[in-house]
């Protein structure tokens, strides 16, 4: 009688793969154990195992666990659901033929029944885990990238968070005279500098078309002319003397807490600023999120916005996929979207997630998501890891006042020349 | 040695270590080095081969140059380091007296926490805010403060100051065991000869080290050319390939770029230099000085 | 007046030696702000909720355990087989006998960590993967080059004589080994002894991927896992304490057997 009930229920609560077959045997789940742990995982396996009887759901996480998950990809016996993290080498997996392709899945129901899984996405993150128009890798939560201040701070001393080029430099200045250095960075992951201030500001000067050209190796586009000026810009502010002292040899951590302890006004860093430095916040500080400065008068969309996924996927090999993906759907279900932005305060890319009651410091990126007409990634870091090297390498000279911004425009072009020549290294396209 | 049943006896000893050896190491290691005449990305079992298409890669990579040499610097500048350091601790261990038995009991110190402990640690101490450059400012000396982790001249520096930390008390030990070695009739004679102090120490001590030496050199070869964790925790190569060593190369190779066939390659050309290094002191170190004396 | 020079040195070394040690140990109890904020001031407040928060993540108490069996039983196998292939190797002239130790030297020349898929996909073919048994014989493969190269260097050093006059007396190759030659070798014996058993406790590459489930974790993998975790969460406070709960054991164990290593150790020592 009970379980006849359950088989009821479990038809009214359409626990299934969401094309009609049944859901049933072990899923094991392997997730990257970063800032966000893995406990919202956890529940949602709890969760899913409770609603559909028959399935048992394994959850581990660590915080390497690409190196967990690398000879398992080799040894053709991979988890059935993983989130491998930033250590992972996803395009390698993707060009390997290790990924099961998700588009049969996504045009499938969602989750609630809802129209199809694929509409619980925001498209313009789900573009991010695709090649050839072929969907290979899913998106959950998302990283949205500004600069971060102290509105008490502002307040006090009456400064105003600036809006373009013209009033940053002003507002520098005035930061520089109380004997404050107006910014902070992470030196020692130099992507923060090249995704905090060069692509803004190449999107700016050139329109997104200039970082889309440079994406995708255009000749010439690595040292174009919003390239340089972007370069310059930068080091315009550590020439007149405006980046906190000894940031090349901070971490981010180390960084983003020179500026909650007040050595610096602001910080480059993504949206998830507030969940990666809570323990050290001084007590009384409050930080707030805002768009990069542009420039006035550029060519680009003011409301341009660079943003990112820490994507997950399920194997070729995975024993068990209809399990992984009808786990991934509930997941990433609206409800349970809703309730990882309340725990975990980050933006997700689930459409409607915004809805959910956001954390007072995530409601200045959430309005600038809304509000951007342009939203653009970095993914050539991922695509094409060792030219991301070289220009991290020769940005870390430029703010070391090594080389010039000519200089460093110029290393970066040559870079995208050997990856473009590079017959062995597999080419993609951004499109926006 | 000779006796009967030699042969049996040699077999029946070299066995087990060998069969564990040979099993687990020697198998995998070779398979390893199969991989560098392919390309392979390291996480499928497709692999194309691609012959010595990936040493030929080598010789024009001018980060493996960088690395090469940033490891050989690290070689000259903590070779003589340690080798100073532990010979002048070795002789301090030695004698009665407070400080010396506190000097006994810590010297190992270092060498017994993990290297992970070690990297985490001296990265805060070389922090832009960190204990060291608070102290140079403690004491009025702000103008010698320096991003030691951060500019180019200093990072590499500053991770050999870490890894001397580290390492030094494995050397400290071996001399001091050497140094113990030396039969008291020689210091004996020494003494008789009227011969002091840093002659004595040339003309008797240093020559009868003989034998600790070749290990502590042979040993501090490999330890060095093999440094991955500090550098990696410390600076991760940076700032621009300025304390980027072979092993630090060779990790961004195998699992940034997914490079693993090339990164085996890069890992032969690393065994091939530290093989002819370590020849090189076998070489210098081919006799035994005392005993070649009439 | 050169004395004074040298003692005033050795003080330096000690006091280089322990600073950053005690200042890990206090930092440990500070508020995590204050750790960068004010590096040489003691903590405004003793915070042990940092031990807690450091106990709870890396699930100490298991691993613990799991690191000290796997330690332990490595020595057990390979002290006695790794010396008894460097007295081979040491006394025994026999062709092939400097290529065999040439390809034990080897070893210490390759970084573990391109070894690991082959490795891994081995010992899945041995079925020992995810086995404290595998684990350990791993570590006692990879602990071999060391301990073969230390102590052939202690074995090289004591006379020939002792054993030929023990093999008048009737001694086997076998007896003379056990009875006569490894005693005179326990300096050497000890020294490997503590090495391995520091650097088999601090592993954690092998282990990562070679014990993936929790209830193996032994105790670096605990403190990686906090270690890392507290670099996405700012937890310094934390971190630190996490330092000290794995450097502590060791530092102790160490104290404790000191003197006895010391004396041992210089009983009988490398001869130059």
């Amino acid at each position: 009688m009970y379980s006849l009930l359950a088989l009821v229920a479990c038809a009214l609560a359409a626990c299934n793969g969401g094309d009609g077959s049944k859901v049933e045997g072990a899923i094991e789940v392997m997730a990257f154990k970063g800032g966000y742990g893995i406990d919202m995982y956890e529940s949602a396996a709890k969760e899913f195992q409770e609603k559909n009887p028959g399935v048992t759901v394994s959850v581990s996480g660590n915080p390497r666990v690409w190196e967990q998950i690398r000879p398992r990809m080799v040894a053709e016996n991979p988890p059935d659901l993983m989130f491998p993290g930033w250590g992972m080498d996803h395009w390698a997996l993707v060009e390997e033929g290790q990924l099961r392709e998700l588009d049969s899945a996504l045009d499938g129901p969602a989750y609630d029944g809802k129209g199809t899984w694929r509409e619980t996405f925001d498209p313009n993150m789900l573009k991010l885990g695709q090649k050839d128009g072929k969907t290979f890798m899913l998106p959950y939560y998302i990283m949205v990238f500004g600069w971060w201040y102290d509105p008490a701070v502002f307040a006090k001393n009456g400064w105003t968070p600036p809006t373009n080029w013209d009033e940053l430099l002003t507002l520098c200045e005035r930061i520089k005279a109380k004997g404050v250095a107006p910014i902070a960075y992470q030196g020692q992951y130099p992507y923060y500098m090249i995704e905090g201030m060069l692509y803004p500001w190449v999107v700016s000067l050139g329109g997104v078309q200039a970082i889309v050209d440079a994406q995708n190796l255009v000749p010439g586009a690595w040292n174009s002319e919003p390239m340089l000026k972007a370069a310059e810009m930068i080091d315009t502010l550590n020439e007149k003397g405006y980046f906190l002292e000894g940031s090349t040899g901070m971490s981010h951590t180390e960084s983003q807490t020179q500026f909650l302890n007040g050595k610096a006004a602001m910080v480059p860093c993504g949206s998830w600023m507030e969940s990666e430095m809570k323990e050290v916040m001084p007590k009384g500080v409050t930080i707030e999120f805002m768009r990069v400065p542009v420039v006035a008068g550029g060519k680009g969309d003011p409301t341009a916005l660079l943003v990112g996924v820490e994507p997950w996927m399920v194997p070729t090999h995975a024993k068990n996929a209809d399990g992984a993906i009808a786990l991934y759907k509930y997941m990433t279900s609206l409800p349970k979207a809703k309730e990882f932005v309340e725990k975990k305060g980050t933006l997700m890319a689930i459409v409607g997630s915004d809805q959910a009651k956001l954390p007072r410091v995530l409601e200045k990126p959430a309005a600038a998501v809304r509000e951007a007409k342009t939203l653009y990634a970095n993914q050539h870091r991922q695509w094409y890891p060792s030219m991301q090297k070289e220009i991290e390498g020769a940005i870390t000279s430029m703010l070391n006042r090594e080389i010039t911004p000519k200089q460093f425009v110029d290393r970066c072009e040559a870079a995208a020349e050997k990856t473009r020549n590079d017959a062995s290294i597999p080419k993609y396209k951004m499109s926006l | 040695m000779k006796g009967r049943g030699r042969v049996a006896f040699i077999v029946s000893f070299l066995a087990p270590a060998a069969i564990v050896y040979a099993g687990l190491v020697l198998v995998p290691l070779i398979r390893a080095f199969e991989f560098s005449m392919f390309r392979w990305r390291g996480v499928s079992n497709k692999r194309t081969f691609i012959g010595d298409e990936n040493f030929r890669n080598l010789f024009q990579d001018r980060a493996f140059a960088t690395a090469l040499t940033n490891n050989l610097m690290l070689l000259v500048g903590c070779g003589v380091a340690v080798v100073a350091l532990a010979l002048l601790v070795a002789h301090g261990v030695r004698g009665e007296g407070r400080l010396r038995k506190i000097l006994r009991s810590i010297y190992l110190f270092p060498q017994v926490v993990s290297v992970v402990v070690v990297a985490v640690m001296w990265q805060f101490i070389f922090n832009p805010h960190g204990l060291f450059n608070a102290g140079l400012r403690a004491v009025n000396l702000s103008k010698w403060t320096h991003t030691w982790l951060g500019e180019s001249a200093w990072a590499l520096p500053a991770v050999g100051v870490a890894f001397v930390w580290y390492a030094l008390g494995f050397y400290i030990m071996l001399f001091a065991a050497g140094l113990e070695g030396i039969p008291h009739e020689v210091n004996e004679a020494a003494e008789l000869d009227g011969s002091k102090g840093w002659h004595r120490f040339w003309r008797v001590t240093w020559p009868l080290l003989w034998s600790v030496k070749r290990v502590a050199v042979t040993y501090l070869t490999i330890n060095v050319m093999n440094t991955f964790a500090i550098v990696y925790l410390m600076t991760r190569g940076g700032p621009d390939r300025k304390s980027e060593v072979m092993l630090t190369y060779l990790y961004e190779q195998a699992f940034v770029n997914s490079q693993f066939g090339y990164a085996t390659a890069l890992a032969t050309g690393n065994f091939l230099v530290v093989m002819v290094l370590s020849l090189a002191i076998l070489f210098v170190f081919r006799r035994n000085p005392v005993e070649a004396r009439p | 007046m050169k004395r004074a020079i040298f003692t005033v040195c050795l003080g330096l070394f000690t006091l280089t030696v322990l600073l950053p040690l005690v200042w890990v140990l206090i930092s440990s109890l500070k508020p995590g702000a204050e750790i960068l904020a004010e590096p040489w001031a003691m903590p405004s407040e003793f915070r042990w909720a940092n031990y807690a928060r450091a106990w709870g993540e890396a699930g100490i108490g298991r691993a613990f355990v799991n690191s000290s069996f796997v330690t332990v039983a490595t020595l057990v196998i390979l002290l006695p087989i790794g010396a008894m292939a460097a007295y081979v190797l040491a006394k025994y002239a026999f062709p092939g006998a400097k290529a065999i130790l040439g390809t034990f030297l080897g070893g210490m020349m390759f970084p573990t960590f391109l070894v690991i898929v082959p490795l891994f996909l081995l010992m899945r073919d041995l079925k020992m993967l995810d086995t404290m048994h595998g684990l350990i014989l791993v570590y006692v493969a990879y602990s071999l080059p060391f301990t073969v190269f230390v102590l052939t260097g202690f074995f090289v050093n004591l006379p020939d004589e002792l054993a030929e006059a023990a093999m008048l007396d009737g001694c086997g190759h076998a007896r003379t080994f056990w009875s006569v030659m490894l005693p005179l070798a326990r300096p050497g014996i000890i020294v490997v002894g503590i090495f391995n058993a520091i650097g088999l406790w601090n592993e954690y590459g092998l282990a990562l991927v070679l014990l993936p489930s929790e209830r193996n974790q032994t105790l670096p993998l605990g403190i990686a896992n906090l270690t890392m975790t507290q670099q996405y969460q700012s937890d310094w406070g934390a971190l630190f304490a996490g330092l000290v709960i794995v450097m502590l054991p060791v530092l102790v164990v160490y104290g404790f057997f000191r003197e006895k290593i010391h004396e041992t150790m210089l009983a009988g020592a490398v001869k130059g």
